[in-house]
């Protein structure tokens, strides 16, 4: 081998091995970056069975919801032992049954308001809890604007409860414990994305079943969870109040001042503390 | 007593200054009074419902519902307490910033009190934690939640309790003797009052920015993108008054131990802070309606919530600050006190309003402290007190400093001329 | 904001606008009305009161002997003069007032006058020189007007000063009056650091004739030392 080939083997050989895990790849990560998943919800298709309340139960440890529950007439929220509730709403187009649960915000205001990094928005999509950041200073209920996450008062260490998209479930393949037992094929669960054109399909295709609108599209910056229903939201539960801003949109303008009133005030008061320092007047004149 | 030229009595000044704290650990003044037997009873109170909230939780005292996360630990003792804590960053400014001396002999005692307040916040704030072994995460970076402005407010507590207590340290030097220590600290007092008033303006409207989230949820009539701005604003007026309240106090629980020059200056000064006061209520019942007109909420007034928010604002500062005035216009120091009490109520009215009573607003219940919390917030109020109590008669906090710590008078040194030399002009004609 | 509708972000700024215009204006009438006094005292035109160190008074456009006297011209020939308010306080309500003679002469610096106060003699500097025109009969026969109006109803005697300029060059006004003034305070202060709480009644203002409840025995000494009488 003469020198010219010598070193053009060496050349190559080593940017190969550098370029292994890097430049390369990251274009390959850019062409396909995470994206979100969510769970497509068709109130159309609930038959209110309560499935999805029992199957949560089960594989988070938590006590068994009670079914003796009219779920028409009592209608009840998260807990910190039910992470998913079903309520009925009677309605002109008849019944309906509605599972609410967190919704998995795009822009989550609990993420944005722990001071921890507790509550975490995974890129996948799921908003995620860590035990061992979390100290309870409870600013994540405070600013969600579903109520959702939970309180263990009880308890002399308590946690944050919520539904956190069956989280160690989708880290091995498996589909969330709610969309893979509902028997009503109510719920599907893939990338946002797509269920976004699944919902808009559904609509297209049967407009008089449904109301021409997907909760959760664009409300609070858009969630994870999308919603189908033959009536008017608000007559099945929601806020429709909410607004299309992502709520910790409306700390940006507070934060992200905060360094700038860290480096002017301090010159600004420093330079009128040597500015007036000749001041000697006790007294301002009461005239 | 005279020192030998040899080598200084090291043991001897050690067993002195052990003494000297020995003597100064003993109460002074009566230990049976009606305020301290309600204090001991309160704290003993306290501490045993404490016990039970670390034994069983948080739900075995409070009455937090998933519509309640926060109580009165957090909306009074942190919310409405820091408000109330402004007095040190508006008196600091005046004095080492626009060098108004008029208020100099309050500046200790205000800045204590500043110190003493945050100190007892944080205290509170941890308490209220569901898991406060937790607290180190935020601060040794294990977990910085950066876009959170709570943790932006509880780092800014660390940083201005520092702050405040190097502006309060000379007197603790004064009081222990430690005169190069003095100095030294004494130099960094400016740097530390502009870091305070830094970091004054940015937590106070902070507090405000903590529920900016929270627009779903908060009554319209107390929710504007502008609450940090005004909890800002009407935490000026809501410091002053309480500067008010504690000189009223103090001058008569601590008259002995008062200087001269307090009670010299002590009408100028209530006047002087009314003034202020009328002022900035003034501006801020113009940027209240600002608000209002901006969220085109004005038809909201005339709801039973509408006559809640007239009866905050009308009632506890438009009146106030109409009183202030006349009590600056007639220099009736009654008037300033009657003010600052009201001003005082309004200010708990429109922290407790924003963070507790509109907050969840249309929830089907209305969340009410459980006696237990209540108890605890009085509590903590109470220890505050009696620290308070035990530096003021200990220190130089209202009494005068030592002599080696006092200040050349700075009234002869900037004159040009001084007044010897005037007094020989008399024995001689100068034409 | 659905994006089917027309929806103005700015629909209130021009109201908006008219409120801080209005602020504007009512601020600065306000501004006014606070600072101005609610009662108009007839403090004659020339000796407006102005508070310092919110304690003792001093007449803005008096002159101060050191000796705690003060000279206010009338014109350009004859002075008024008095006691300040600080001695005033100091000393409290003398028993007597023993003013020089219609005709007799005073000099600047030396004993002008005298006060009787418990059996004692406090001799009083002139701040001026010149003859003794008038004597203000009313305050020999009511010296509490001393204390309720040192500057004005409360003057002792009038002078003719022949050398007008020269007198008024060697006493304090304006701003060095208000040092020297707040120098006392120190001073005295110092003297008595602490006890001064004792004198004082509630709301701080002093109890006149403090000099003699901090020292029973010895507060003619003191007096010397602020009224430069010895």
């Amino acid at each position: 081998m003469d020198r010219r080939d010598f070193l053009k083997t060496v050349g190559v050989a080593s940017t190969t091995l550098l370029t292994k895990n890097t430049p390369l790849q990251a274009k390959e990560s850019k062409k396909d970056p995470k994206e979100f998943m969510g769970i497509l919800v068709d109130t159309t298709r609930c038959i209110g069975c309560q499935t999805c309340e029992e199957v949560c139960a089960e594989v988070n440890g938590l006590p068994e919801p009670d079914f003796e529950r009219d779920i028409f007439k009592d209608h009840i929220w998260t807990s910190e032992k039910q992470f998913t509730v079903v309520n009925g709403f009677e309605t002109e187009k008849g019944d309906i049954t509605v599972k609410r649960q967190c919704m998995h915000c795009n822009q989550p205001a609990c993420v944005s308001a722990c001071p921890t990094n507790a509550m975490e928005k995974t890129p996948e999509g799921p908003v995620i809890w860590h035990e061992d950041r979390c100290m309870g200073c409870r600013a994540c209920m405070v600013s969600c604007p579903f109520g959702i996450p939970q309180f263990e008062d009880n308890k002399a260490n308590p946690n944050i409860m919520k539904c956190f998209m069956c989280w160690d479930r989708l880290q091995e393949g498996e589909q969330p414990a709610c969309v893979e037992n509902c028997p009503a094929e109510a719920l599907t669960y893939g990338k946002r994305r797509d269920l976004l054109e699944i919902a808009r399909q559904r609509i297209y295709e049967n407009p008089d079943d449904y109301y021409h609108h997907i909760y959760g599209e664009h409300e609070v910056g858009g969630t994870g969870y999308l919603y189908l229903s033959a009536v008017p939201f608000e007559e099945i539960g929601f806020r429709t109040d909410l607004g299309n801003e992502a709520l910790p949109k409306k700390t940006t303008g507070f934060l992200y001042s905060v360094p700038f009133v860290l480096t002017m005030w301090p010159a600004l008061l420093l330079g009128i503390s040597k500015a007036t320092e000749g001041n000697e007047e006790t007294t301002k004149s009461e005239e | 007593m005279e020192r030998t030229a040899t080598a200084p009595d090291v043991r001897g000044e050690f067993k002195r200054f052990i003494r000297f704290l020995l003597s100064e650990m003993k109460p002074k003044g009566k230990l049976i009074t009606p305020f301290n037997v309600f204090a001991a009873i309160t704290l003993v109170t306290a501490a045993v419902i404490l016990t039970i909230r670390f034994w069983k939780g948080l739900g075995a005292v409070t009455n937090f519902s998933p519509d309640y996360p926060w109580g009165i630990w957090v909306a009074f003792n942190v919310i409405t307490g820091v408000a109330f804590a402004g007095g040190a960053y508006v008196l600091t400014f005046m004095v080492y910033i626009l060098h108004l001396r008029k208020y100099k002999p309050i500046v200790r005692v205000t800045v204590l009190n500043g110190f003493l307040a945050y100190v007892f916040y944080a205290g509170a704030l941890v308490l209220d934690l569901g898991k406060p072994w937790h607290i180190i995460n935020p601060i040794i970076g294990h977990a910085f939640g950066l876009s959170s402005v709570l943790f932006l407010v509880a780092w800014h507590f660390l940083l201005y309790m520092a702050a405040e207590f190097i502006e309060f340290s000379p007197a603790v030097a004064e009081w222990l003797g430690w005169k190069r220590v003095h100095k030294v600290l004494e130099s960094m007092t400016l740097a530390a009052v502009i870091f305070g008033i830094t970091l004054s303006t940015l937590h106070q409207s902070g507090l405000g920015a903590l529920f900016l989230m929270a627009k779903p949820k908060i009554h319209p009539l107390w929710y504007s993108e502008f609450i940090p701005i005004l909890f800002l604003v009407s935490s000026i007026f809501a410091g002053l008054s309480m500067i008010i309240l504690e000189r009223t106090i103090s001058n008569r629980v601590f008259r002995k131990r008062t200087s001269a020059e307090i009670f010299l200056t002590n009408d100028a000064i209530h006047f002087g802070l009314a003034k202020i006061c009328a002022v900035t209520m003034f501006v801020y019942l113009f940027m209240k309606v600002i608000v209002l007109v901006h969220g085109q909420h004005l038809s909201l007034l005339t709801t039973s919530w509408g006559i809640w928010y007239l009866v905050e604002v009308v009632g506890f500062v438009l009146i106030p600050g109409l009183l202030f005035t006349q009590s600056v216009r007639t220099q009736n120091i009654n008037l300033v006190r009657i003010g600052a009490m009201m001003t005082i109520i309004g200010i708990i009215l429109n922290r407790l309003n924003t963070s507790l009573i509109a907050f969840n607003w249309n929830s089907t219940h209305r969340y009410f402290p459980s006696w237990m919390e209540l108890e605890v917030a009085i509590a903590i109020l109470v220890v505050q007190v009696l620290v308070f109590r035990w530096i003021v008669n200990r220190m130089p906090i209202l009494s005068e400093p030592p002599r080696w710590a006092q200040e050349p008078e700075e009234a002869i040194d900037n004159r040009p001329i001084k007044i010897e030399e005037e007094q020989e002009k008399w024995k001689v004609s100068i034409m | 904001m659905e994006g089917f509708h027309y929806v103005n972000l700015f629909a209130t700024k021009g109201i908006e606008y008219l409120i801080v215009i209005g602020f504007l204006i009512l601020f600065i009438l306000y501004w006014r009305y606070l600072n101005k006094p609610a009662q108009v005292k007839p403090a004659s035109a020339r000796s407006p009161l102005r508070t310092l160190n919110e304690w003792f008074v001093l007449a803005k456009n008096a002159y101060y002997h050191q000796g705690h006297t003060w000279a206010l011209p009338e014109d350009s020939q004859v002075v008024r003069v008095g006691l300040d308010d600080f001695a005033i306080k100091f000393l409290g309500k003398p028993d007597k007032i023993v003013l020089p003679e219609v005709g007799s002469k005073v000099e600047q610096g030396e004993i002008g006058w005298q006060l009787l106060l418990d059996s004692k003699e406090i001799p009083v500097v002139s701040p001026v020189d010149g003859e003794v025109v008038e004597v203000n009969q009313h305050v020999l026969q009511a010296p509490e007007e001393l204390e309720k109006d040192p500057y004005d109803q409360g003057w002792l005697f009038k002078v003719k000063v022949p050398r007008m300029k020269t007198n008024l060059r060697n006493l304090l006004s304006g701003k060095l009056a208000v040092a020297w003034m707040e120098d006392t305070v120190h001073r005295l202060r110092r003297h008595m650091s602490g006890e001064l709480g004792v004198v004082l009644q509630d709301g701080g203002v002093p109890v006149t004739g403090f000099a003699r409840s901090l020292s029973p025995d010895r507060w003619d000494e003191i007096a010397s030392e602020f009224l430069m009488n010895k």
